[in-house]
């Protein structure tokens, strides 16, 4: 469960659309959640609590990409990378 | 037609000084003594550029007989702060000038203590009495697409730093336990304003209005803002042509809020405000990426993740600036 990729991607997908406000399946799971405005500063920090406490990882300066943060794809990819390692 | 100037890194600045203090003084004049029918002014004065220039422009609008200056220390302040405001007081001739430590008021509110408990979550080992502490923004640029995430700092007494991500609860409370301080303040001020019935003068200049960068019905409460519409460069200006002490004008600005000294620049806005001024004043008036980026030499991406970055915050500090919501039942 810890490392499946699909059951990461629908615990991260449920957690952005509630934390947006916003009805399921509205952000894509290529959707640049926060240059398209869906969220801020708060919400970012609140996500990071959120991806270390349910999936038990430890983000660090370098992990705040981009890269790793952009899109539901982006975050499912960092915290399977993440909990793979 | 567009009459619209080219786009220039000198666009911002202020041509006539003399008109532009006279415009505001006169503003100041009407609004304090016509509208809300108030005798003079208080002035929270922390010996910094924005509230200096705010004591000058109210003692030029109502004599420095009719302004009070309040010096407002507590625990963390540093003392070159009163010296200044002193010195300030001084150059424009107002003897009402009196000083109200509020650190006893802030530790009735627990402000101290419900902060270090937030800190110490972090960081055990921090002792308030050998540590200074302060929050603050990583550099990541702001051309960044992700928001900023905050940074906790704790230095002891031997200047040995330590940093680390602020957990989102542990922010929050520090944040909001700081945020006493303001409130404390505002509400002094209105105590000394009440007693005189004499206006409270607003500090902030227009970036900390605009992006956010103020504590609502803290330094965000006041009845005028004198300086509310100009940008950093400009406030420079106006306090060169109204002779604000030099000690004033070269000194960095801080946050005044933690015991570590803190730029502003460091906690909020990211970049220097000579930059800041020119990008924002592109933004906000409309200049195309391509030609903000010309002038500024600096790339379009760049450009455009900035002006993206002044939206999303101007969009996520509305509620700062909101009053509150009454309209529930229509009649």
């Amino acid at each position: 469960m810890k490392h499946d990729p699909i059951a990461i991607k629908e615990k991260v997908k449920s957690y952005i659309h509630q934390a947006a406000y916003v009805e399921n399946d509205k952000i894509k799971d290529d959707s640049l959640v926060f240059k398209e405005g869906y969220f801020d500063s708060m919400a970012f920090m609140v996500l990071i609590t959120y991806i270390e406490e349910e999936f038990g990882i430890k983000t660090n300066d370098a992990d705040l990409t981009e890269e790793n943060f952009e899109s539901i794809n982006a975050i499912t990819d960092f915290i399977c990378r993440k909990t793979q390692n | 037609m567009n009459s619209k100037k080219p786009f220039s890194k000198d666009i911002i600045l202020l041509n006539n000084l003399e008109e532009v203090v006279d415009k505001i003084i006169r503003k100041l004049q009407n609004d304090v003594l016509i509208n809300i029918k108030r005798l003079g002014a208080v002035v929270g004065t922390s010996g910094g550029i924005d509230s200096s220039v705010c004591l000058a422009l109210a003692v030029k609008a109502f004599g420095p007989e009719k302004v009070l200056g309040i010096i407002m220390p507590e625990k963390d302040s540093s003392q070159e702060s009163e010296i200044l405001a002193r010195e300030l007081a001084s150059t424009f001739g107002v003897k009402n000038i009196i000083k109200e430590d509020l650190t006893q008021v802030l530790s009735g509110f627990k402000c101290y203590e419900r902060r270090d408990e937030a800190v110490k979550r972090v960081f055990p080992e921090y002792d308030p009495s050998t540590y200074k502490m302060k929050i603050g923004i990583k550099q990541r640029g702001l051309s960044n697409n992700l928001p900023p995430v905050f940074y906790l700092t704790i230095i002891d007494k031997n200047g040995n730093q330590k940093d680390q991500m602020l957990p989102v609860k542990e922010y929050l409370t520090i944040v909001a336990a700081s945020n006493i301080k303001q409130r404390s303040r505002m509400s002094m001020l209105y105590y000394h304003a009440e007693a005189l019935h004499y206006a409270v003068i607003g500090t902030p200049n227009k970036h900390e209005q605009e992006q956010g960068f103020f504590v609502k019905y803290g330094d965000g409460g006041a009845d005028v803002m004198p300086i509310g519409n100009l940008y950093k460069s400009q406030v420079y200006q106006l306090a060169g042509y109204l002779g604000v002490p030099k000690a004033i004008i070269e000194r960095t600005p801080t946050t005044d809020t933690y015991s570590a000294e803190q730029t502003q620049e460091e906690f909020f806005f990211q970049l220097p405000y000579g930059l800041m001024d020119r990008y924002w004043y592109g933004y906000e008036n409309g200049y195309s990426v391509d030609e903000v980026a010309e002038v500024m030499g600096e790339s379009k991406e760049q450009v455009s993740a900035l002006f993206a970055n002044f939206e999303r915050k101007k969009k996520t500090t509305e509620y700062l600036r909101m009053a509150p919501v009454r309209d529930y039942y229509g009649q």
